[in-house]
């Protein structure tokens, strides 16, 4: 009975004080930090580089060897990371961006690592107090590279050339809201989506606006996808939308059922794209009318990819769906059962944000949390082929 | 089980924030003000509960300790006992109780709709209601304070840390009742201090928004004691009244007939009318 005595507000006061501690410690506790930022992979010949939480990767494809790591060891007093988006080759750097952590600090740098070493080589700071950071990566052309910022920037930068011990700043282009997807670059021009509701089309030799788009009431963040002169992206209006890319004009839009933060893929006839409920859509791309939908459990954020007839889509649920695109069954209303896949990969087990990666019969896949950052799946069966890290070598048995 | 919590409580708390913001010309600190208050009118009356509870249990300390000396050998006769006296150890506890989740909700609410981070927009974005399509529009809410304090990002400045340290701690000094019991009185002590001192640290790396809700509770915890305050000495002067009485009544046990004689008590003194409502010092009520 002594011990219920102690059971008044002070034991609910313990009880908030303790929830504080879980908190504070939970914050402040040693280990790997927990995932905040969206992992990215990128395949260019025999090696990916994946920027995952707080590394930066590279990796032998065929043997998924660790080939260097960026930066090597944790640097607590000049901490890096967390890194987010597809890492980019420009010559014989990697570009990384620096994005947000868990309490919501970033890393407001731009990093350009040595390919071959894995070192730092040069890292580019947004001018001013007001530099974010930087979610989807970066894009280039081979001269500049274009990179997009929390704060509402879309920098233009030159490696070859240095201003204040870093890449020179060519031009900056300004919107009224976060850059939280990257831009698509096509012949010399720049297609941005900005969370200020509006996409954008700049020049990007010289950062000049060429036209925008505004029909969307909320924000884009999806990197769009041209098709024979026709821009396709969703917004969190829950509308997709196809845009003449070379004025701006609205060609179609459909809506769908929640927050399209996917980029789309595109095929002859049809556009393929999730959103955050879940929902995979098939949309006709000359009208915008449903093809047919699919539903996953979670929500789907990375691009799907197509490989042949092959469609990979990853989905938050941490389930793997491919789809053959010449045998979709699909019933009166247009769904497809949930069981219509060419192949499920259900035991992946782990939360998938990013878009995977196809080298040849094999699809390299970022996962968002875990012990394990790639998973390596056979594009035709999904079977497993390998993973990073590689497990741990078999411990003989004893007396053998 | 999160889901039921989010679907019941996490998402309409994010949803009627979001519709608040949208009403108050995009201030956010505005919104977590007015979401806020409300919350804590709606749990007004638990909270009343929960004080007087806490202030009477405080107050009962010397009698419960009698009785727990005199049969502590007698865990029947113990237990008999204390409930005669209307000792309820969760008449303090329920009503705190049933306010968590509800505390927890709107820091959730709050830690969604700021999204600081791609990952909590992108959860913002499953639970936003499809059927008020506008609130999609509101996002990224505008996460700047006064032009310098980014909501979204831990205060630099500190000047959120400190105020959260200094609110924290003069609600819990003020709301926590004082004991005559020794071990009590340590434990309140250091509750009073630790408290303020784990927020203020947890407050050095979470988001700023966080810290304007805390800070907002904790005056309107503070407002409310003093409002309550002539409620809760009137319900203590009672009490006071209660034993007095009880003690005089009876030779044997001063603790074994407490309930009895409620009627023989004086009428307060204080000139605040007890409110009906809220059954707190009407004479021979039974608050628990």
């Amino acid at each position: 009975m002594k011990s219920i005595t102690r059971c008044t507000h002070h034991t609910v006061r313990a009880i908030l004080a303790s929830a504080a501690g879980i908190l504070l410690l939970s914050a402040c506790g040693g280990g790997e930090v927990p995932p905040s930022a969206f992992p990215g992979i990128t395949v260019d010949g025999s090696s990916a580089y994946l920027a995952s939480n707080t590394i930066v990767y590279k990796l032998d494809v065929q043997s998924a060897v660790e080939n260097w790591r960026f930066p090597t060891i944790p640097d607590t007093a000049n901490p890096r990371g967390p890194f987010s988006g597809q890492p980019i080759k420009f010559g014989d750097t990697i570009v990384v961006g620096g994005s947000t952590g868990a309490n919501g600090a970033y890393d407001k740098h731009l990093y350009g690592i040595t390919e071959a070493s894995g070192q730092e080589a040069w890292r580019f700071t947004p001018p001013g107090d007001k530099g974010r950071e930087f979610v989807d990566g970066a894009v280039t052309d081979g001269k500049l590279i274009y990179a997009p910022n929390g704060d509402g920037n879309l920098y233009a930068i030159d490696p070859a050339q240095k201003e204040n011990n870093q890449p020179k700043l060519i031009w900056t282009f300004n919107t009224t809201n976060r850059l939280w997807g990257k831009p698509l670059l096509v012949d010399g021009t720049l297609y941005q989506g900005a969370l200020d509701h509006k996409l954008y089309a700049i020049e990007a030799a010289t950062g000049k606006e060429l036209w925008r788009f505004e029909a969307s009431s909320a924000p884009i963040a999806a990197q769009p996808t041209l098709k024979d002169g026709v821009l396709y992206v969703g917004a969190f209006d829950s509308n997709f939308y196809a845009v003449n890319a070379k004025d701006g004009s609205l060609k179609w839009k459909t809506v769908v059922d929640g927050w399209v933060w996917t980029g789309a893929s595109v095929t002859s006839d049809a556009v393929y794209f999730g959103d955050v409920r879940g929902k995979l859509y098939a949309l006709d791309l000359a009208t915008g009318q449903r093809n047919w939908t699919y539903e996953t459990r979670d929500t789907i954020k990375a691009q799907p990819v197509i490989s042949g007839t092959t469609m990979v889509v990853v989905s938050v649920d941490t389930n793997v769906y491919a789809f053959d695109l010449k045998d979709i069954r699909k019933d009166a209303t247009g769904k497809v059962d949930f069981n219509n896949t060419k192949w499920q990969n259900i035991t992946i087990g782990r939360r998938m944000y990013s878009t995977p990666a196809i080298v040849g019969d094999a699809i390299l896949i970022p996962i968002f949390d875990g012990d394990i950052k790639v998973w390596m799946l056979d594009v035709n069966t999904g079977s497993r082929k390998n993973q990073f890290p590689l497990p741990p070598p078999a411990t003989p048995a004893p007396g053998k | 089980m999160g889901n039921i919590f989010d679907i019941l409580v996490v998402n309409p708390m994010t949803n009627i924030l979001l519709l608040i913001y949208d009403l108050l010309f995009h201030n956010y600190v505005l919104a977590i003000l007015v979401l806020t208050i409300i919350i804590r009118l709606v749990t007004l009356p638990l909270t009343l509960k929960q004080q007087v509870s806490s202030m009477k249990m405080a107050a009962m300390q010397p009698q419960i300790k009698a009785i727990q000396e005199k049969y502590k050998n007698e865990p029947q006769k113990l237990s008999e006992e204390m409930r005669k006296v209307g000792f309820n150890p969760l008449g303090g506890c329920l009503p705190l109780l049933i306010q968590f989740p509800i505390l927890i909700g709107l820091y959730n609410a709050i830690t969604r709709t700021l999204a600081v981070t791609p990952l909590s927009l992108l959860e913002l974005g499953k639970h936003i209601y499809g059927f008020l399509p506008n609130l999609s529009s509101l996002v990224p809410v505008d996460s700047m304070f006064l032009g310098f304090i980014d909501l979204g990002q831990p205060d630099k400045l500190y000047v959120i840390p400190i105020l959260v340290v200094a609110t924290t701690y003069f609600s819990t000094k003020l709301t926590t009742p004082a004991s005559t019991d020794a071990q009590t009185k340590q434990t309140n002590q250091m509750m009073s201090m630790m408290m303020p001192v784990m927020f203020g640290f947890f407050m050095l790396s979470a988001p700023a928004g966080l810290g304007i809700y805390w800070i907002v509770s904790n005056l309107i915890g503070i407002g409310q004691y003093f409002i309550m305050k002539p409620r809760l000495d009137l319900a203590k002067a009672e009490h006071a009244a209660s034993v007095a009485s009880s003690s005089g009544s009876s030779s044997s046990t001063s603790v074994s007939k407490p309930s009895t004689p409620k009627a023989r008590i004086p009428p307060p003194r204080s000139k605040v009318k007890p409110s009906s409502s809220a059954k707190i010092g009407k004479p021979g009520s039974d608050i628990k």
